[in-house]
């Protein structure tokens, strides 16, 4: 599994707490399918260090997680990602879509930006991405 | 909640010019408590009476449950401390301090302070007084962590250290953290840092403890705020207001403490318009409440 990539956007100075950092791009790779049912999530300790966080921020973000049904905690083994209805994965996606719009909209209200001009920026964007 | 460190209503008094009057800290067992404040601040004159090193004037330290001074051997046996300034003999080689400093420790682990010479690359043979200050640095955290301590004190241990020794250092103190449940005390001056690691946060400014709280409500309740139409008398305010500017074209920026969202009510009662809520991080937040704290807005 490729921790890296998966957590190099948590971001200490976020007022979103660590803990829903983590747990939220390990819901958006199950979503996403980037982490597949079975595979281990990385330990309390190894994650811990690698990121530079309190070891109480990982165990919270993965009880959050088990809570939600996205992963599993055995007892000694560690913890594994659970296999996550479709449905459940579908409405995950659309959760993160409508957080990233949010952030978006914020950003540009910020920056008195209308809404035609931000539509405008979206399609403009989509469209060169397709073609 | 069992707390680690208590502190009441503690006086000391060093010279003429320097006081600790009526401070109250209290360390909940078990978490990262990040100590903040501005140098002269009183921090490591603190952490010194915290470890006995300093006799108070009057009021009540409690560590793990000991009372300070009077239970210091007892308590010092369980706690590791790194100092402001290293305090070893210089003329010891690295595999001396260890033997030296091992003999002080019952619960001393050799086979991990071993793991941790090798991980920070420290020469057994070397002698301390010819040491690199990131060396230095190094020794003191491995020796503070090999004595598999409940209490873990450090006073600035990674400010002054290069990066890539400051990350060595906080790798041990987390993987350290994960394999046992101890409660560490750390004053710095790298918000950002402390930002990462801790839960629960204390700002000290001229002898005294400004604001105790989790790492989470300090961060989330302080936040700037951009207002047209500002009332001249805030008035009563559903949050403490830390400071307000004047900004071009007659709109206000105000600081607040204590915010939650639906008090954005609070601005349409007052015929005022709530244009934007700003996020501070640690570092923001930590000059603002210090700002405000030294010259009183209202």
């Amino acid at each position: 599994m490729t921790v890296d990539p998966l957590f190099e956007q948590i971001d200490p100075r976020s007022p979103t707490p660590l803990y829903a950092q983590i747990a939220a791009r390990i819901r958006v790779a199950v979503a996403a399918a980037e982490l597949r049912p079975g595979d281990a999530l990385p330990s309390v300790r190894q994650l811990a260090a690698r990121l530079r966080v309190n070891p109480a921020t990982v165990v919270q973000a993965y009880r959050d997680l088990e809570t939600e049904g996205f992963v599993e905690m055995r007892q000694g083994a560690g913890t594994f990602v659970r296999d996550v209805q479709s449905d459940k994965r579908a409405s995950e996606r659309a959760r993160q879509a409508i957080a990233l719009v949010r952030r978006m909209v914020a950003e540009a209200s910020r920056l008195g930006l209308s809404t035609n001009e931000i539509v405008a920026a979206v399609a403009k964007e989509l469209e060169m991405r397709v073609a | 909640m069992s707390h680690a460190v208590e502190i009441h209503d503690l006086h000391y008094r060093a010279g003429k010019s320097f006081e600790i009057r009526e401070l109250a800290l209290n360390v909940p067992t078990g978490s990262m408590y990040g100590f903040l404040g501005p140098n002269g601040a009183g921090k490591t004159t603190t952490i010194r009476l915290m470890l006995g090193l300093l006799r108070p004037r009057s009021g009540r330290i409690v560590v793990l449950e000991g009372e300070i001074p009077r239970e210091a051997p007892r308590v010092l046996a369980r706690t590791g401390y790194v100092p402001e300034q290293p305090h070893l003999y210089p003329s010891l080689t690295v595999a001396e301090a260890l033997r030296f400093h091992a003999a002080f420790y019952r619960t001393w682990d050799w086979k991990w302070a071993e793991e941790l010479v090798g991980a920070f690359h420290l020469d057994r043979a070397a002698v301390l007084g010819r040491l690199s200050k990131g060396e230095m640095g190094k020794l003191e955290m491995l020796l503070a962590l090999a004595q598999r301590p409940e209490l873990l004190v450090l006073d600035e241990p990674t400010d002054g250290l290069d990066p890539v020794v400051r990350r060595d250092v906080l790798t041990a103190l987390l993987e350290y953290v994960s394999q046992q449940n101890a409660t560490v005390f750390i004053s710095s001056h790298l918000v950002h840092e402390l930002e990462r690691i801790c839960d629960w946060v204390g700002v000290m400014d001229r002898g005294r403890v400004v604001v105790e709280l989790p790492m989470h409500s300090f961060k989330n309740g302080i936040k700037r705020l951009r207002i047209a139409n500002a009332p001249t008398l805030a008035g009563d305010t559903p949050f403490v207001v830390l400071a307000r500017e004047q900004t071009d074209g007659g709109a206000e920026t105000w600081v607040v403490r204590g915010w939650q969202a639906p008090m954005h009510q609070y601005f349409e009662g007052v015929g005022a318009s709530l244009r934007d809520v700003v996020d501070l991080d640690l570092e923001e937040g930590f000059v603002e409440l210090l700002r405000t704290f030294r010259e009183p807005t209202r």
